[in-house]
């Protein structure tokens, strides 16, 4: 199933195509793939992080479908 | 909308402000003098000397509660607020019960676990109220590099998204005022019905 994976700030370099950006881009993973599978997948570092799927908030257990938009977002500190 | 009607919508407005810091004391001033009727100040810290350089509190506040300090400050610009200061460390259990009711709610804490944790949580449980969190605002890096964002339905970020404390980069009251600028404008064009792209 193609997810369109929008990783914001220093997980971009996490992008399997190694390109520099936080734009989206279509990744094809296992159908079923849950946002958990799909983080450890791409290797993102245990940090805190907000992860939303097609504009909402999502747990590292839902499952994922073709073509949902998944956007992972890590704070960094300061304020 | 009028401008009166736009002043009616601020005025019966409530904002809730978690962490009164660098982002949220100055946020709530600017939110303050742009008419915004009742805020809610949730800080469970009193004022240190290290802060005076960039958040709004003053030499005789030291050792006061950021919360009532700011308070006080914030009735000095505008008697006629509405001021909830809730005394409370947020917690991902507590979370909810202080922010719900409020129009918008502003994240403005230091930390990335916070800051995730917040967002979070009050995604999870009140996926239908505007969230303003900010990230990246620490160093010298150009203020223009501060933007604010829709990243989800309504979650809005401000910041450069990378300059972090952590990574010791000093936090500079002018880009730290940039952000918190941010934060309250977004804050108002939520409440007076704008929609980010």
């Amino acid at each position: 199933m193609n997810v369109d994976v929008a990783l914001f700030a220093s997980l971009a370099s996490f992008q399997p195509d190694g390109m520099p950006g936080r734009h989206a881009r279509v990744i094809e993973f296992p159908d079923g793939s849950s946002v958990g599978g799909v983080i450890a997948e791409l290797g993102l570092p245990d940090e805190p992080r907000v992860v939303f799927v097609n504009g909402r908030h999502a747990d590292d257990d839902v499952a994922l479908s073709s073509g949902d938009r998944l956007a992972i977002f890590p704070p960094v500190g300061g304020g | 909308m009028t401008e009166s009607e736009e002043r009616a919508r601020l005025h019966s407005a409530t904002v809730a402000i978690i962490g009164c810091g660098g982002l949220g004391s100055n946020v709530a001033a600017m939110l303050v003098r742009s008419g915004v009727g009742t805020l809610r100040l949730i800080d469970f810290d009193r004022v240190e000397e290290s802060n005076l350089n960039r958040q709004l509190y003053f030499r005789d506040d030291i050792g006061r509660l950021k919360t009532e300090a700011l308070g006080d400050t914030l009735r000095r610009i505008a008697p006629e607020v509405t001021l909830i200061e809730v005394v409370t460390r947020v917690t991902s259990s507590n979370l909810v019960g202080l922010v719900t009711g409020a129009d918008v709610v502003v994240e403005a804490v230091d930390g990335p676990a916070d800051k995730a944790m917040i967002a979070n949580a009050v995604c999870c449980a009140l996926p239908d109220m505007p969230l303003v969190t900010a990230s990246g605002m620490a160093g010298s890096g150009s203020a223009n590099e501060i933007v604010s964002e829709r990243i989800a339905d309504n979650v809005y970020l401000v910041g450069d998204l990378s300059s972090d404390v952590r990574a010791g980069l000093p936090l500079y009251s002018s880009r730290v005022m940039v952000a918190a600028a941010h934060e309250a404008h977004v804050v108002i064009r939520v409440l007076l019905g704008h929609q980010e792209p």
